[in-house]
């Protein structure tokens, strides 16, 4: 039921916590019943320097945020701004219709980083 | 221990025996029957112990063994998960098996907005689906009917344990409606469907409470009174305390359901279950709720979680379900309830329950039906508030 890419990350999920100082936090979720990330990141210039989350929901959810962890910490906001929703797709690895949801939680991820840091900037 | 062993013997899962049995295990003297219960929970103990690490540090930090206990007295000893840690961000740490054998994840949402997620794995599946049907079969002997669903389908909350639990039921039946879509409930369809069946089957209203008191309220207000079926069952799942903190009262609601759907009193069954447990209980035709024979509760003194309050007292309820494999299946709940004792109109043995109500210090209540119930109400304010534009 779960690829590789989900058991790692939904068993070790090392980014779990909070930072000490986050310059941006946003949180997504479905008010209902669904999934919910909390998410906070730190900036260092225009480069991400680290980020935490803290998870609800199904195993593949509380892997996505991970996932996401991973992927910005160290790279650049605009190289971050840049994925494409191919791109997005593709770091959870091949998933069952009924994880298919997470994939729009990485996309909307990324959008509400794009917001919180264009908004600062703007 | 003695059946358990020759069930094992004889090359047989005695869990398995165990779910198809139902019958036959409230049948057995309650030392007969609480000494297997005894050994399935010991077994499942040893299991988790040797598989869990988290539960297995739990269980050295109090000195407790799988071979301390040694009789139904020392079930006490077992090291129990709150059920807070299944909303937990590192539920991980609950799993017994690898997150790759897991094969269903389902969900409750109270008020909070947390889900409270339970990972079953292939071999606990089986046991949860064999064991709903076994108590469906033994308390509500549905083959046939309709049944007018008053939720969502799981088609709309494919993960929402209560859903799935009253889902189950539509196999058993001819023919079936959801009567909740996107979030919206029209009595008066609901009412149609009714009518519509009325003649050609056993019609049965299936649904939490607060739903049907709703359908109910529209029955009120329009002054209908209908007569449903001999056969009719109106079975309820799902909290009796409604988002705005309201309780419903179960007597009031029996009421109205006589009065206002045409059923007998003993036509009205409530099932108390829980997402993170196997177990269920429901309620036989004098309104008792028995629980499963195969999961053994503990009533705990909230002052004093070690000592157990006497059958008839309230308490805070602790399941041992050894149905669990994928996650220890001993779990501290946050309900109040009371032990009922046997009376000569049961006829089973095994334990009976009565809810009593979450625990007053409890952060939040509710299943995902609180949730819904704040959804429909908020919808239909909107509608109501709305301002009228001629188009």
């Amino acid at each position: 039921m779960y690829n590789d890419i989900i058991i790692d990350n939904f068993s070790h999920p090392e980014f779990v916590g909070d930072l000490e100082s986050a310059d941006h936090q946003f949180e997504i979720g479905n008010p209902v019943c669904g999934d919910r990330i909390q998410m906070q990141v730190s900036l260092d210039g225009d480069s991400i320097l680290d980020s935490r989350f803290r998870a609800w929901g199904c195993a593949t959810s509380v892997a996505a945020a991970n996932v996401f962890c991973r992927s910005i910490i160290g790279k650049s906001f605009a190289e971050v701004s840049a994925r494409q929703t191919a791109e997005i797709s593709a770091m959870l690895g091949e998933l069952e219709p009924s994880q298919q949801h997470c994939v729009n939680i990485l996309n909307e991820l990324h959008r509400e980083l794009s917001l919180a840091v264009s908004l600062e900037e703007g | 221990m003695e059946l358990y062993r020759t069930l094992e013997q004889a090359g047989l899962d005695p869990i398995k025996v165990a779910l198809s049995s139902v019958g036959q295990l409230y049948a057995m003297s309650e030392i007969d029957l609480l000494s297997f219960k005894h050994s399935l929970v010991v077994e499942s103990f040893e299991f988790h112990y040797q598989n869990n690490t988290f539960f297995r540090n739990a269980c050295e930090a109090r000195g407790i063994t799988p071979t301390q206990i040694l009789c139904t007295d020392d079930l006490i000893k077992i090291p129990l998960l709150p059920i807070h840690l299944f909303k937990a961000n590192d539920s991980h740490k609950l799993l017994s098996k690898s997150l790759n054998t897991i094969e269903l994840e389902m969900r409750s949402t109270g008020t909070s907005g947390i889900p409270s997620v339970s990972r079953r794995c292939s071999d606990t599946v089986d046991n949860a689906i064999l064991g709903i049907y076994a108590m469906y079969r033994e308390f509500l002997k549905l083959s046939k009917g309709a049944g007018l669903y008053l939720c969502p389908s799981t088609e709309e909350i494919p993960e929402m344990g209560m859903i799935k639990a009253l889902n189950l039921l539509s196999g058993l039946l001819d023919t079936h409606k959801f009567m909740v879509k996107n979030e919206t409930f029209a009595p008066e369809d609901a009412l149609e469907q009714l009518q519509g069946w009325g003649g050609r089957f056993d019609r049965h209203i299936i649904g939490p409470p607060f739903l049907i008191n709703r359908f109910i309220r529209y029955l009120k207000a329009t002054n209908t009174r209908l007569k449903l079926d001999k056969n009719t069952l109106v079975i309820t799942l799902g909290g009796w305390k409604r988002f705005n903190g309201e309780m419903m009262s179960r007597a009031e609601f029996n009421q109205e359901c006589i009065e206002y759907l045409g059923v007998r009193a003993e036509q009205i069954r409530d099932i108390y279950a829980l997402v993170e447990s196997n177990v269920i209980a429901i309620d036989d035709e004098n309104g008792v709720k028995h629980v499963s024979p195969f999961v053994h509760f503990s009533v705990r003194d909230p002052k004093n979680l070690d000592k157990e309050v006497k059958v008839g007292d309230i308490g805070q309820l602790a399941i041992l379900d050894p149905l669990s494999r994928s996650t220890p299946g001993f779990i501290l709940t946050e309900d109040l309830i009371r032990l009922l004792p046997k009376t000569d109109e049961s006829g089973r043995s095994g334990q009976r329950m009565q809810y009593v109500m979450r625990l007053p210090e409890s952060k939040e209540f509710g299943c995902c039906a609180v949730n819904l119930d704040k959804r429909l109400d908020d919808v239909e304010a909107e509608r109501d508030n709305a301002c009228p534009i001629v188009s």
